[in-house]
C-alpha cells in the first residue's frame, strides 16, 4: 500500500523530534530544553481556525485581542478563519505540502493524526510540565480527564498533540411544546421512548404525506458515534486495529433510522436548516452538537420552551454520549514561536478564560473549577440554561477515536447512513460493508 | 569580380544583417510571452507527468514508474472504482447537459434571430449568467433549488410533486419516476442522480447565453438568398429549417458542441459548490475526484496521473471530434 | 482548435432579420419572455432576498416580494468580513494580470503577425498547443512549484520552487501570459495592410515605433476585448486561488465568497446581500461593455 511505509517513517521521525525537543513526561525540568526557554522579543503568529460564524467568531477574536493585550511578552496571534472544519482541513493538507503552515491550528483529533503524518504538530507534554511555563499537576487535575484522554494519540507515542479548545459534547435537543401539545409528558430516557415520542409527534395529512416531522437527524459519523455509544456499543476496538460500531449497538442505530425515515418520521436536513425548523417548532427532536444553541436561540421567532440532554440511553442509569468538538495543535516552527504558542494554549485553559469563553461562545469550559466562577453561573441562569445542562453531561463523555484514517472513516460511515436513510441498501448489508471499508482503511494507515 | 557583383553581395550581406536583426528583435519580442508560458503551461506539463511516476503524498517519495496509473486504472480496487465511477459520473453529466444546451439555445437563437422590438433587452438578459462568476450564480442556485425555501420546489408543489431533495438526493431519476408511477426500476437503469440533474439544470443555465451568441453569429452568416430560393420552390417554414438553417449552422453545432463538452468535462466550481460531489459521490466527476485526491487527502503523485488521464480522454474526444464529425459539417 | 476561421465575424455586422418568419409576434415574444424570466428569476430571487429578513428568507413557500425592506442585511453581510479587503485584492490581482498579459500578448503577437523569424511555424505550434493543454494536468504541478522546498529538496531542480504560495504572485505570475490573447491580437494584427507598414520603414520607423504609434491605435477595440475577457476570468477565478491562498490578507472576493457560505450558515438573507455585491462590479462592467465582450466571445468563442 502506498500510504504505509511513509507514515511509519514519519512516526519514527516525530519520535526523534520529540526525544531531541527533551523533557518527556517524567522529565524533570532540565533548564536546556526548548519548554523552558523565554520568549525575547516580539512574536507574530497566525492562528486557523474554523469558527466561521458570530457568535464564536466574534468571542474567539475576542479572546485573541485579550491575549495581545495582556500577554506581556510582546506575542501577537492573528486569527484567520479558513471556512468550515472540512475547509480548514484541506487548506491545512495543503499548507504542509506548500512549506507555509501557520503556528496554530484549530483541529479534530483525527484530522491532527493526518497532520502527524508529515511530523509537523508538537508534542505539547513537555510544555505542559515545564515548571517554568507549564501547568501545576492540581491545575492539570482540573481539567476533565476525557480532554486529554482524546488529545493522547496512541500511534503516536501517547503525545499530546493538540489540546482541548472548542469542546462541546452530542446531545439531544427537545422542544417541550411539540412534546407537550402530542401529549408526551417528559423528554424520552430510553430509545424505545424516544421512538414511541418520534412517531405520537409527527403529524401527517389525509393522503399520509408528512407535514411535520418528529426527529430531524442531519447525517454526519459523530452523531452516529455518539448513538453507537448511547446504546451500550464501542466505536473501537481495545487495540484500536479495528472498528467496533460495526456490532449490534450498530446495526440497531441504522435499523432505527430505517424505520424512521421509511415512516416519514424522520428526515435529513439540507446543512444547518433544521435549527430553523427547530426553533419554529415544526420538529420535536434533533441531536447534535451543543455549540448549535446559540443558532436555535437566534432563530425563533416566537418563544419556545426547549431543553438539551444526553441523548435516550439504552441503560439510563449509565449515560453514555460523545465528546463532541474541536482542539487546538501547535505546529512545528522555531522555539520562540512554539513556546509563544504554548503560552497562547496555556492561557486559553486558565479558569477565568476558559470560565469567560463558555459565558461567549456556547463551548463548554474545560475545567472543572469553572463551575464556580460566578460569571458563568449567573449566565446560565439567566441567559443560557440549557448550557448548564450541557455542562452537567461532560461527566458522561467519551472521546471519539483519534486514529490515523479516521477522517477517512468518517466518509464511509457518512456514506453508510445516507444509504440507508434513502433506501439504497437494508441496514445490514450497509453496517458490513462500511465496517469492511472501515477496517481496511485503518489496516492501511498502520 | 566587377563592380556589380560586389554591390549585389554588399546588398545579400545587408540583407542578411537585417536578417539577423530582425531574428533578434522577433525573439525578443516573444521573450515575456515565452518565458511564462514556459513555466507555468509547458514545464508544468512535463512535471505532471514527472510526477504521476513517483509515489509522492506530502512529499516525494520512490519513483514508481506506471504503477499510479495501473493502481487508478486496475490494480486498487478502490482507486479504480472510483475513477471508473468518476468517468462514466462525467461522462453522464455530458450526455445530460450538452444536447439540451444546444436544444434551447438554438430554439431560442431562431427566435431570437427574428425582427422583434426588445431584441436587444432580451439579449443583455440571455447573457447575464454567462458574465455571473459560477461562485457566486452556484450559490443562489443553490438557495433556488432549496427543498423548503427555493421556489422550484413551490412550483413542483403546484402540479403535485412534492419533496424533492435536489442537491441531497442520491437516487436515480429514472428510478424515481419508476417509483412514482409504481413500477420497479432496475439499479442499471436507474440513471443519473436527481442532484447531477440539478448540476446539469445549473449548467444549462449558466452557459445558455454563450451559446445563444454563438448561434446567432452562425445565423448571421446564412445567405437569404437561399431561403428566397427555396421559397420558391414550395418549401414550407420546417423544411426551411430542416433543410437550410441547420446545415448551414453545422459549424456553430459542431464547436458549441466541442467546446461546451470539454467544459463540462472540466468542470469543477459549480459541483463544488452545489454537492462537493455527494450524495452517495453520484456528483463526483473526475475533476472533483482528482481534487479531493490532491487535496483533500493529500496524494500528489496519483492526483498527477489522474490529471494526465483527464488530459488524455480530452485529448481523444477533441480528435474523435475533428476527425470523425469534423468532416460531416458543411462549411456552406 | 481552428477557432478563428469557425466562428461567424458577423456579430458585429447589423443582424439581417429577414430570415424566414415563424409563428405569430406574440407567439414569439411569450417564448422569450418565459425563457427571460427562467433565465432572470435567480438573479430577481437572490436581489429580493437579500432585502428579506431571515424569518421570511427561510419560509416556506418563498414570498415573492419581501413584506418589508432590510437594507442593513448589506451593512451586516459586509461587516462580516473584510470584504473591502478582498475587493481591493481582486482588483490588483485582476489588473497586474490584464496589464501583463496585454504586454505580453502585444509584443508577441506582432511578432508572429509583422516579423519574419526562424522557427516562426514551430512556435506557433507550441503555443497553440499550450492553448489546448487543460488546466487539470497543470493544476498540482503548478501548486508544487508555487510551494517552498521542503527541507533536504533542490529548491531549483528538477522542479523549481519559487515559495510564492498564499501571495499575490501566485495568483497573478502563471496569468500574465495567454496564447489565447496571443491568438486573438494576432488575427487583428495580420489584417493591417502592409502598406501601412512600408510607409513606416520608409519613414525610418523601427518595429517598435510601428508598434507603438500606428499599430496599437488602430487596434484598440481588440484590445479592450483582450482586456474585458482576461478581466472577467481573473475576476471569476476561484479552483486556483482557493488553493493556493490561506491568508484573508491576498484572498480574493470568489475564495471569500466561498468562506461566507460556512459563515452565513442558514441566514440566506445575508449570503445573497454577499452574493449581490460580489456580482454587482462584473455585471456592471458587462452591461457598460457588452459590446466588446460579446464581439470577443463571438469572434473567439472562449466559453470561461
Amino acid at each position: 500500500m502506498t500510504r504505509m511505509r511513509i507514515p511509519t517513517l514519519f512516526a519514527t521521525l516525530a519520535l526523534l523530534l520529540g526525544a531531541c525537543a527533551g523533557a518527556g513526561p517524567a522529565a524533570t525540568a532540565a533548564p536546556t530544553t526548548e519548554a523552558d526557554i523565554d520568549i525575547t522579543g516580539p512574536v507574530s503568529l497566525t492562528l486557523w481556525h474554523a469558527l466561521t460564524s458570530d457568535p464564536q467568531k466574534a468571542a474567539l477574536e475576542a479572546a485573541v485581542k485579550k491575549f495581545n493585550d495582556t500577554n506581556g511578552k510582546g506575542i501577537t496571534i492573528t486569527p484567520v478563519v479558513q471556512g468550515n472544519y472540512t475547509q480548514l482541513y484541506q487548506k491545512t493538507l495543503g499548507a504542509i505540502q506548500a512549506g507555509a503552515l501557520p503556528e496554530i491550528v484549530h483541529a479534530y483529533e483525527s484530522q491532527v493524526a493526518d497532520y502527524q503524518k508529515a511530523a509537523v504538530v508538537i508534542d505539547l507534554e513537555p510544555y505542559m510540565n515545564s515548571a517554568k511555563n507549564g501547568l501545576t499537576k492540581a491545575s492539570q487535575d482540573d481539567i476533565y480527564k476525557p480532554y486529554f484522554d482524546t488529545n493522547r494519540f496512541p500511534q503516536y507515542g501517547n503525545q499530546l498533540l493538540s489540546f482541548p479548545f472548542t469542546k462541546s459534547l452530542f446531545v439531544m435537543y427537545t422542544n417541550e411544546d411539540v412534546l407537550k401539545a402530542a401529549g408526551i409528558a417528559s423528554t424520552p430516557k430510553t430509545w424505545a421512548e424516544f421512538e414511541t415520542a418520534v412517531m405520537k409527534t409527527t403529524q401527517k395529512d389525509a393522503s399520509g404525506k408528512t407535514t411535520r416531522y418528529g426527529w430531524a437527524q442531519p447525517l454526519d459519523a459523530s452523531n452516529f458515534n455518539a448513538q453507537v455509544m448511547s446504546m451500550g456499543g464501542n466505536i473501537m476496538s481495545a487495540d484500536n486495529k479495528t472498528v467496533a460500531w460495526d456490532g449490534k449497538e450498530g446495526l440497531a442505530v441504522l435499523q432505527m433510522y430505517d424505520r424512521l425515515w421509511k415512516g416519514g418520521y424522520a428526515y435529513t436536513p439540507t446543512g444547518f436548516d433544521w435549527q430553523n425548523d427547530f426553533a419554529a417548532s415544526k420538529l420535536a427532536f434533533t441531536m447534535g452538537s451543543t455549540s448549535s444553541r446559540p443558532f436555535i436561540a437566534g432563530a425563533m421567532k416566537t418563544p419556545v420552551a426547549w431543553n438539551v440532554g444526553v441523548p435516550p440511553q439504552t441503560d439510563p442509569t449509565k449515560p453514555r454520549t460523545v465528546m463532541y468538538g474541536a482542539n487546538i495543535a501547535v505546529l512545528k516552527s522555531t522555539p520562540q514561536k512554539q513556546l509563544a504558542s504554548w503560552l497562547f494554549v496555556k492561557w486559553f485553559s486558565d479558569q477565568a478564560q476558559t470560565a469567560d469563553w463558555g459565558t461567549k461562545s456556547y463551548y463548554m469550559p474545560v475545567r472543572k473549577a469553572a463551575a464556580t466562577d460566578e460569571a458563568l453561573k449567573s449566565y446560565w441562569t439567566s441567559k443560557d440554561p440549557q448550557g448548564k445542562q450541557a455542562f452537567d453531561v461532560i461527566g458522561s463523555s467519551i472521546p471519539e477515536p483519534n486514529v490515523r484514517g479516521q477522517q477517512e472513516i468518517r466518509d464511509v460511515i457518512f456514506d453508510m447512513l445516507t444509504k440507508v436513510t434513502t433506501g439504497k441498501a437494508t441496514p445490514e448489508a450497509a453496517i458490513k460493508d462500511a465496517g469492511q471499508k472501515a477496517n481496511d482503511i485503518l489496516k492501511a494507515n498502520q | 569580380m566587377s563592380g556589380g557583383a560586389i554591390a549585389q553581395s554588399e546588398r545579400a550581406a545587408s540583407r542578411r544583417r537585417r536578417g539577423l536583426i530582425e531574428n533578434a528583435q522577433a525573439y525578443l519580442f516573444l521573450l515575456p510571452a515565452i518565458a511564462f508560458l514556459g513555466l507555468f503551461k509547458i514545464l508544468p506539463a512535463v512535471y505532471a507527468v514527472y510526477i504521476s511516476f513517483f509515489r509522492w503524498d506530502v512529499v516525494q517519495g520512490a519513483f514508481r514508474g506506471l504503477d499510479n496509473y495501473f493502481d487508478i486504472l486496475w490494480q486498487n480496487s478502490t482507486r479504480s472504482q472510483a475513477w471508473w465511477q468518476s468517468l462514466s459520473t462525467t461522462v453522464t453529466y455530458a450526455l445530460i447537459t450538452v444536447p439540451f444546451e444546444i436544444a434551447i439555445a438554438l430554439v431560442v437563437a431562431y427566435v431570437l434571430f427574428q425582427k422583434l422590438r426588445g431584441r436587444d433587452i432580451y439579449r443583455t438578459i440571455y447573457y447575464l449568467p454567462y458574465v455571473t462568476s459560477t461562485v457566486a450564480a452556484a450559490t443562489v442556485f443553490f438557495y433556488v433549488f432549496h427543498p423548503q425555501y427555493g421556489i422550484v420546489n413551490q412550483l413542483l408543489g403546484s402540479i403535485g410533486i412534492t419533496g424533492l431533495k435536489w442537491f441531497q438526493e442520491p437516487d436515480g431519476i429514472f428510478q424515481m419516476i419508476g417509483n412514482a408511477l409504481g413500477v420497479a426500476v432496475p439499479d442499471w437503469a436507474a440513471g443519473p442522480s436527481l442532484a447531477l440533474v440539478g448540476v446539469a439544470i445549473f449548467s444549462i443555465w449558466h452557459f445558455l447565453g454563450f451559446q445563444i451568441l454563438i448561434f446567432l453569429g452562425g445565423l448571421g452568416n446564412i445567405p437569404l438568398e437561399y431561403y428566397e430560393a427555396a421559397k420558391l420552390d414550395g418549401a414550407n417554414q420546417w423544411q426551411l429549417f430542416r433543410r437550410i438553417t441547420l446545415p448551414l449552422l453545422s459549424p456553430q453545432i459542431f464547436f458549441v458542441f466541442t467546446i461546451a463538452t470539454i467544459g463540462v468535462l472540466r468542470a469543477f466550481n459549480e459541483i463544488f459548490i452545489l454537492t462537493n460531489g455527494g450524495p452517495l459521490d453520484t456528483t463526483r466527476t473526475v475533476t472533483l475526484l482528482l481534487f479531493k485526491t490532491f487535496f483533500q487527502q493529500g496524494q500528489i503523485g496519483l492526483g498527477s496521473a489522474m490529471g494526465v488521464l483527464l488530459t488524455l480522454v480530452i485529448l481523444a474526444f477533441t480528435l474523435f471530434q475533428f476527425r470523425i464529425l469534423g468532416r460531416r459539417v458543411e462549411y456552406g | 482548435m481552428n477557432v478563428p476561421q469557425v466562428l461567424p465575424r458577423a456579430i458585429a455586422r447589423p443582424l439581417r432579420p429577414r430570415i424566414p418568419r415563424i409563428g405569430s409576434t406574440v407567439f414569439k415574444h411569450l417564448v422569450l419572455i418565459l425563457v427571460g424570466a427562467v433565465v432572470a428569476y435567480p438573479f430577481y430571487f437572490m436581489v429580493t432576498s437579500s432585502l428579506k429578513e431571515f424569518f421570511e428568507a427561510t419560509s416556506t413557500p418563498p414570498t415573492l416580494f419581501p413584506t418589508s425592506l432590510h437594507f442593513e442585511n448589506y451593512v451586516d453581510a459586509w461587516s462580516r468580513q473584510p470584504w473591502g479587503r478582498f475587493f481591493a485584492n481582486t482588483f490588483f490581482i485582476a489588473g497586474a494580470s490584464v496589464a501583463g498579459e496585454i504586454v505580453t500578448a502585444v509584443l508577441a503577437a506582432y511578432a508572429f503577425a509583422q516579423m519574419n523569424f526562424r522557427g516562426k511555424n514551430v512556435l506557433f505550434a507550441l503555443f497553440l498547443a499550450t492553448y489546448m493543454m487543460p488546466g487539470e494536468a497543470t493544476l498540482i504541478p503548478n501548486f508544487v512549484m508555487m510551494s517552498k522546498a521542503p527541507p533536504g529538496v533542490n529548491p531549483f531542480f528538477p522542479i523549481p520552487r519559487l515559495n510564492l504560495y498564499d501571495t499575490y504572485g501566485a495568483q497573478i505570475l502563471p496569468f500574465l501570459a495567454s496564447a489565447f490573447s496571443v491568438f486573438l491580437l494576432r488575427q487583428q494584427f495580420l489584417a493591417i495592410p502592409k502598406e501601412l507598414r512600408d510607409a513606416a520603414v520608409i519613414d525610418g520607423a523601427g518595429h517598435l515605433r510601428f508598434l507603438w504609434s500606428v499599430v496599437l491605435p488602430i487596434s484598440v477595440p481588440a484590445l479592450v476585448t483582450v482586456a474585458i475577457l482576461s478581466f472577467y476570468a481573473s475576476w471569476n477565478s476561484f479552483q486556483w486561488p482557493f488553493i493556493v491562498t490561506s491568508s484573508e490578507a491576498v484572498r480574493p472576493v470568489q475564495v471569500g465568497l466561498n468562506a461566507f457560505r460556512a459563515e452565513a450558515g442558514s441566514q440566506y438573507h445575508l449570503l445573497m446581500a454577499a452574493a449581490s455585491f460580489v456580482v454587482a462590479p462584473i455585471i456592471l462592467l458587462y452591461l457598460v461593455g457588452q459590446r466588446f465582450l460579446v464581439q470577443g466571445v463571438a469572434r473567439t468563442g472562449i466559453r470561461g
